[in-house]
């Protein structure tokens, strides 16, 4: 539904993106990662056929950026970074402009489903420049949908609002998932990607790792369990070593950290081995990595290599 | 061109200046101003004294030629709605400059023209309806304080005062020219809110376009020049050449990308 390649955009002597190549399959929540300036919300343009790509191209739907824009912005819908409401007009009238501008067959219909939808039926007469910024967010995001598009762009859906505003408008991108609608969401909020997004690309101008959220933490750090002990004993590290599965022990200060192939099947083996070394074993949890440790651990790797 | 889409456009931008009070006293000013004024000097002038008027009497104008038949002090009413007649035709130049020039900064400022390009409207939609949403509100009261004034005069003054008002140089001049300034006036406010942040200061732009409007009435009023239809003629023909010069810088700098990212 998305596929770019080698996609690159510079201002003047400044690269913002740089030789991107992606694929985001139809249906799929696909988080866009990476530090400020990264070059997401320039992606972003140009996947909406609002500025021209320097290099490269993308297809959107199957329309080619540059060559079908006006097919494109025909069947995307964009939440951009502020929500660039008009304020002086009620929020009716700012979601029926866009339904209008994209020529939506009964747009009194796709308005009332939408400001319902969205909680905002009961106020669609006032003026939306006295609205919360919640609210206002709300309805940008109305306003992306109102033509039922099969791609939908959020640009940080929920950065600027305050942690209720925003588990409401996460709450309600996360009702759009199987809907059958491609989502493209930049975000720095690295929990939201992990609990919204099927893939995640960290990007900073070049793509520097795309995948699952759980396929990003495994391929950094592996599986691997912690082992809790009532107090450590200096013989179980070798113990545990000379175990056929295990690729690494280190000691922590209240037992051990061990990674190994497959938890599930070797832990019996390990515990095993363990209480037989005189082990007195509190816990055995599998070790978890949020997205942000990936995320930072990505960055730091990615500025090494730089 | 989808005239749906360019209708969407100007009701919008009807409805936000509807609800714009800055935008609503300057249109309502002008005109209220102008008219009364006109109305104001014609009906005082009218019951001054015959002999003020009279050749070396302090209030009395050099007629031109064309003129010398008319009775001094109706000659020089004639002579001063005249000059208030150039000052009409300044409304529809006024204007479309900070409407045009507030409706582009102004979408700016609140950040909604990035989502609204990144619907299917084209720029050129989009640049015909923010066009003509500002030049037509220009245009009507150009036309209806053209109107009123007329209607005053019928009413305070003397038949050959009112005649004199609506005769072809004016009424042609109200038809032809008010449009063409409005245009002009809109593509000026396309080309400042291109490269500034405050319609204010675009709305200075126009200064430039009132020196020679102001210039001509004083060559008027001078007795250097004679309005005539042949004088109108010409000054069509100018505005017609300004105008297609300055809308087609307009719509070289009216595009995407850089309306959307020259700014910061
Ligand atoms: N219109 C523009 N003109 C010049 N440079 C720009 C423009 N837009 C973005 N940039 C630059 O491109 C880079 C990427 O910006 P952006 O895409 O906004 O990043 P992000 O959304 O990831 O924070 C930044 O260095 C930014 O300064
Ligand atoms: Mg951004």
């Amino acid at each position: 539904m998305i596929r770019t390649e080698n996609l690159t955009k510079r201002f003047g002597d400044n690269l913002a993106v740089d030789d991107l190549t992606l694929e985001v399959a139809q249906g799929e929540v696909f988080g866009f990662l990476g530090p400020n300036g990264a070059g997401k919300t320039t992606t972003m343009r140009m996947l909406s056929a609002l500025v021209a790509p320097t290099g490269g191209t993308a297809w959107v739907n199957g329309y080619q950026v540059g060559v079908q824009n006006a097919e494109i912005r025909a069947s995307i819908g964009l939440l951009t970074e502020s929500p660039g409401l008009y304020p002086r007009l009620n929020a009716e009238q700012n979601l029926s402009i866009y339904a209008r501008l994209h020529d939506v067959d009964d747009v009194a219909g796709q308005l009332r489903t939408y400001l319902t939808l969205l909680g905002l039926w009961e106020r669609r007469h006032e003026p939306v420049g006295g609205f919360s910024k919640g609210m206002q967010q709300k309805l940008a995001i109305a306003r992306a949908l109102v033509h039922e598009p099969t791609v939908l762009f959020l640009d940080e859906p929920t950065s600027a609002l305050d942690p209720e505003a925003a588990r409401v408008v996460r709450d309600f991108i996360e009702t759009l998932k199987g809907e059958g609608r491609t989502i493209f969401i930049c975000t720095h909020n690295l929990n939201e990607a992990d609990r919204l997004c099927d893939r995640v690309a960290v990007i900073k101008q070049r793509l520097i790792r795309v995948d699952t959220p759980a396929a990003l933490r495994q391929g950094l750090y592996g599986q691997s369990v912690r082992v809790r002990l009532r107090e450590p004993l200096s013989a179980l590290p070798a113990v545990v070593e000379a175990l056929p599965f295990v690729h690494g022990v280190s000691e922590m200060p209240d037992g051990l950290r061990v990674s190994l192939d497959d938890p599930e099947a070797d832990n019996p083996t390990l515990i095993g081995a363990l209480v037989e070394a005189g082990a007195a074993i509190q816990f055995v949890e599998r070790e978890s990595y949020s997205l942000e440790q990936v995320y930072f651990d990505l960055m730091r790797e990615s500025e090494e290599a730089a | 061109m989808n005239t749906q889409r360019i209708r969407v456009i100007i009701s919008k931008e009807w409805m936000d200046m509807g609800k714009n009070k800055m935008v609503l006293i300057m249109m309502a000013l002008m005109p209220v101003l102008l008219v009364g004024m006109v109305l104001g000097t014609t009906y005082f002038m009218a019951r001054a004294p015959e002999q003020d008027f009279e050749p070396g009497a302090g209030s009395g104008i050099a007629l031109p030629p064309e003129m010398a038949h008319l009775d001094p002090k109706t000659g020089t009413i004639i002579m001063m709605n005249d000059q208030y007649m150039f000052y009409l035709l300044l409304i529809p130049m006024a204007l479309p400059v900070y409407i045009a020039a507030y409706s582009i900064i102004g979408e700016k400022e609140t950040r909604s023209l990035e989502p609204l390009l990144a619907t299917p409207i084209s720029t050129a939609e989009l640049l015909v309806g923010k066009t003509i949403a500002a030049v037509t509100p220009a245009v009507l009261l150009a036309w209806g304080s053209f109107a009123f004034t007329a209607l005053g005069m019928y009413i305070i003054a003397s038949p050959l005062i009112f005649e004199y008002l609506v005769r072809p140089v004016w009424t042609l001049s109200m038809a032809i020219q008010a449009p063409l300034f409005a245009l002009l006036s809109t593509s000026c406010g396309v080309i400042a809110s291109s490269r500034m942040n405050d319609p204010r200061a675009a709305q200075q732009v126009t200064a430039l376009f009132v020196v020679p409007v102001v210039g001509l009435s004083m060559l008027v009023l001078m007795g250097r020049l004679y309005l005539s239809l042949q004088l109108l003629l010409w000054a069509t023909l100018l505005m017609v050449l300004v105008n297609v010069g300055v809308l087609w810088l307009a719509v070289k700098l009216f595009q995407r990308e850089t309306i959307l990212t020259r700014w910061k």
